[in-house]
């Protein structure tokens, strides 16, 4: 632990609720195990004592910003989160106004367990090239120089050079083990739909049951859902109780979307998404 | 196997009408066995074959089973509903049913004459027939609603198209607001010198509108002026128009021309075809209007150097400003009308003209400006170093049925080739010869002139140019040029001589056809003129309501053609502002406040910008009276909280099903 570091994050929370900057401040405290951690959300400058960061904080904590609309509230922010924040600005999900940013950089998250923490850096790290947030108010720690362990899209161009019948084979099997519980969704920063389309009743996009056609539909849906939005945090992965690899479709896609039109999600508050404006050659294109 | 539709509006009750087209549909689908499939429908109280249910009789069949059976649901399953679905919306009202009540399945364009197969096309007419049905169930009566139409129009392009369509409309006293680019209005016209058949001076036919136009009190002149953007909707649009700096004051100028003559520096002319010279502050042509002057920001000495100021020290009406700015007007009419004209094909890109590489070949209309009383020569035709042309070669089709360039045919070559012919021969001693690939005259007297161009002796030539060289040492008395043409059926090569070559060069669209497509949301066709909503019955209307094409924006034409088109456009105009109101699509969209996210994807990517910000409840929110229907934020919003009336998710699902089942 970056004593120093949590210092300065600790000075800065009791400061901002104390001056009354903010309502309250999101960040990370020690997990009941004693080794990994958990979000908190500190009211109370008295609390601040209880704020830490290391590199099993490896939650996104900009997803319960979605809960705070309207309220100004800090949040701790690492270098792959803070693409959530540009992303729901730029959906108007919240107003900059209302949010103060304590970035960190990050050394690279590790896989934990309960009670355990390895060695082994998160696959998202291996590939993390940003040595400090794409947007913040206060950086606690200063910037970390990060080289790449890995290339980004190695395992997709991998995929990518497999036959359709392998690949369909692979994602049949691995949507086979979803048990439909939406932790990928509930965690994700990009799914804040007021009502999702998997409840809707009328009309039934999907089905109740967990079988292969509805999770397939599930999946599929989720993963278009986030074409162009998705910000890498890989969340959805994490928390996913049976494994599926979800970055590998998430990160196909931004493959994509970054070949096609030259965009990534989340590192413009400005720019507008692909999706969402339509550019005159492109009209031209469509027309002819 | 169709499945029950559990109804909870027990009331349905749907007529189903067949047509048979002629033998259209019925040579290929059996209509009986339809209708009889149809007829075991849910909710189908009728179901009926006629001829052509288009006609009189077959509608009256329609609005009789409304009265007689108490149909509430219409499905008549014919040809494309681009064709005659308003006719039988209006059928439905005239018996007094919500025309949204009513469904077209298309059985003509989608079943029977793309479907070879009787057996197959059959199946495929009632599985459209079946979708029809099931979606008609859905149908809600939409209410639509009117709103009054300004009554002034908006003309863009000044040319002889937008001249012509202005006056029409403010002859009738409503206001017209006529925007031109250009200094002057006059477009390509006033370059002319003869027009085609009957030689009459072009000048001399439009000046008179000119000048009407200029002073007309029910036109607003904006000259030297561009619209920048347009919004709004038919009977309500909202312009932008850029009113560049011209630097001389329209109020104080009288039009004395002092300035010009004490003006020292010489520009190349761009009426002129760059054949002539102008000054930096110009009237571009003497019968200009409006007679005021302009300054040539680029190439005045003042503004390039910072002194000179001779024609403000000689201008006695002190209307020089050379502090002028560009300025933003806004002003609100009803319909739009589109007369942007063209223009001519560039032969330089075309190394086998060598137009640019040998003096003495030139362009049509550096040809017209050359033969013109107030031209450059005084209306002498002249080779570079003064002598007279003892032979001209006039080359037919430069740029157009060329696939190279363009394929279409641009016609009004044929003819102001065999017009310049005339004008040679009665001006020079020349030999002329033309050399063509085909003699298109097809218009009103087109063939006398033609006939008469025979027997006044010209030669003619049938070939593709392949190459214009040099001639100098062989042959020079015949002319000092080489063409040498292929004749495109034997592939024969001929060679000609000649003094001078006059390209006719194609007619192609704007170079900013696509900007102005994209301003007034009309579409482009692939060949880059602006697209009308049909080509035969409908040639002047765009797919945009309240927006018309005229003149050679919207394909290459003649004089007669444009001058039609543009009292076609001002009869159409006037025919909305009569009526006083227009419809309001009522087929819009509606926003689920509830479902709702804020995310304001929609407010983007709507192409009318129907859609604003609630900032207080955080959502967005649709302005009915702006929406077109179009469908783009349904498609769009990821929270699936947009809903089309007339194209709900229950409509189209149960389409779907229908087809599918």
């Amino acid at each position: 632990m970056d004593k120093e570091l949590i210092q300065q994050i600790r000075d800065k929370a009791r400061n901002l609720l104390e001056e009354g900057t903010v309502e309250g401040v999101i960040g990370y405290e020690r997990a009941s195990d004693g080794v990994t951690s958990r979000p908190l959300f500190v009211y109370n400058p008295s609390d601040t004592e209880r704020l830490i960061y290391d590199e099993t904080c490896a939650h996104n904590l900009v997803k319960y910003l979605l809960d705070k609309k309207g309220k100004k509230m800090a949040v701790v922010v690492k270098p792959c989160d803070s693409r959530a924040i540009n992303l729901l600005l730029n959906e108007g999900q919240i107003e900059r106004d209302n949010v103060f940013i304590i970035g960190v950089g990050c050394p690279g998250m590790v896989e934990t367990n309960w009670n355990h923490k390895s060695e082994t850096l998160q696959a998202k790290c291996r590939t993390c090239q940003l040595s400090k947030p794409v947007v913040y108010d206060f950086l606690a720690g200063g910037e970390i120089e990060r080289q790449a362990e890995e290339e980004t899209y190695s395992d997709i161009t991998e995929e990518e050079a497999k036959s359709v019948a392998t690949r369909r084979g692979f994602w049949l099997e691995q949507f086979g083990h979803c048990i439909r519980c939406y932790a990928c969704r509930q965690v994700c920063p990009g799914c804040y739909c007021p009502v999702c389309f998997a409840e809707r009743l009328d009309p039934l996009w999907l089905g109740i049951r967990i079988a292969p056609e509805e999770n397939d539909m599930w999946q599929t849906i989720r993963s278009f859902h986030l074409a162009g939005r998705c910000i890498g945090c890989n969340e959805c992965e994490r928390v996913c109780p049976v494994g599926i690899p979800l970055s590998l479709l998430n990160r196909k896609l931004e493959k994509d979307v970054k070949e096609l039109f030259a965009f990534q999600a989340g590192l413009d508050p400005e720019e507008k998404p692909p999706f969402a404006t339509f550019k005159k050659e492109e009209v031209m294109e469509f027309e002819k | 196997m169709t499945t029950e539709i559990k109804s909870s509006k027990d009331e349905v009750r749907t007529g189903v009408y067949i047509c048979h087209c002629g033998t259209n549909i019925a040579g290929t689908v059996d209509v009986a066995e339809v209708a009889e499939y149809a007829s075991h429908l849910n909710s189908v109280v009728a179901a009926r074959v006629y001829r052509f249910m288009c006609s009189e009789p077959g509608q009256e069949m329609i609005k009789q089973d409304i009265k007689e059976l108490g149909l509430n649901r219409v499905v008549v399953a014919s040809c494309s509903p681009t064709m005659h679905e308003p006719t039988f919306r209006k059928t439905c009202e005239q018996a007094g049913l919500n025309r949204h009540l009513f469904q077209m399945a298309n059985i003509r364009e989608h079943c029977s004459w793309v479907t070879e197969d009787h057996e197959k096309a059959t199946e495929k007419a009632k599985a459209l027939v079946r979708a029809a049905v099931r979606r008609v169930f859905f149908h809600e009566p939409l209410e639509v609603r009117e709103v009054p139409v300004n009554s002034s129009t908006l003309v863009v392009g000044g040319g002889i198209a937008g001249i012509q369509a202005a006056l029409q409309i403010a002859n009738s006293r409503h206001k017209v607001y006529l925007v031109e680019r250009d200094p002057s209005i006059g477009g390509h016209m006033i370059q002319l010198d003869k027009t085609f058949p009957t030689l009459d001076c072009s000048a001399c036919i439009l000046t008179p509108n000119m000048s009407e136009v200029g002073s007309h009190p029910y036109v607003e002149l904006l000259t030297y002026s561009e619209v920048e953007e347009l919004s709004g909707y038919v009977g309500n649009f909202k312009a932008k128009i850029r009113k560049k700096a011209r630097y001389v004051d329209e109020e104080k100028c009288t039009g004395c021309g002092v300035c010009q003559g004490k003006c020292p520096w010489k520009v190349t002319s761009e009426f002129e075809m760059g054949l002539g010279q102008r000054k930096a502050i110009y009237i571009p042509f003497p019968q200009a209007v409006p007679n005021v002057p302009v300054i040539d920001r680029e190439n005045c000495a003042y503004f390039q150097k910072g002194k000179c100021r001779a024609c403000e020290k000689f201008c006695e009406a002190g209307a020089i400003k050379f502090d002028d700015e560009e300025k933003i007007i806004e002003v609100e009419v009803g319909n739009v009308i589109l007369a942007t004209g063209f223009q001519t094909f560039d032969p330089s890109v075309a190394a086998q003209y060598g137009y640019g590489e040998f003096d003495d070949i030139i362009t049509g209309l550096e040809f017209e400006r050359l033969c013109n009383a107030t031209g450059p020569t005084g209306g002498n035709i002249q080779l570079k170093d003064g002598s007279v042309p003892r032979s001209v070669a006039i080359v037919h089709c430069v740029g157009s049925r060329d696939e190279e360039f363009h394929e279409y045919c641009s016609r009004v070559c044929c003819m102001y080739a065999l017009k310049h012919s005339h004008l040679i021969k009665e001006k020079t001693d020349a030999q002329v010869c033309q050399i063509f690939t085909d003699i298109r005259c097809f218009g009103k007297d087109y063939e006398d002139f033609y006939e008469r161009l025979v027997e006044e002796g010209a030669n003619f030539v049938r070939g593709k140019v392949q190459q214009v060289a040099n001639a100098n040492g062989k042959g020079t008395d015949r002319g000092k040029l080489t063409i040498t043409t292929e004749d495109p059926d034997n592939g024969k090569v001929n060679q000609v001589f000649a003094d001078m070559v006059v390209l006719c060069t194609a007619i192609e669209p704007q170079q900013d056809a696509d900007q102005v497509a994209h301003t007034f949301s009309v579409s482009l066709k692939a060949d880059g003129f602006l697209l009308e909503r049909h080509p035969k019955l409908d040639p002047v209307a765009t797919r945009t309501d309240g927006i018309y094409v005229v003149g050679c924006c919207q394909g290459p034409k003649d004089i007669p053609d444009t001058v039609s088109q543009a009292s076609a456009a001002a009869a159409k105009v006037l025919a909305v502002i009569t009526r006083g109101v227009v419809e309001l699509e009522a087929s819009t969209a509606v926003i689920d406040e509830d479902l709702c996210s804020g995310c304001r994807i929609c407010n983007l990517l709507c192409p009318y910008s129907a859609i604003s910000f609630d900032d207080e409840k955080k959502i967005s929110t649709i302005n009915e009276a702006l929406c077109k229907g179009c469908g783009t934020c349904v498609a769009a919003c990821p929270s699936g909280a947009i809903t089309h009336r007339h194209f709900t998710t229950e409509e189209v699902m149960a389409e779907i099903e229908g087809v599918l089942v």
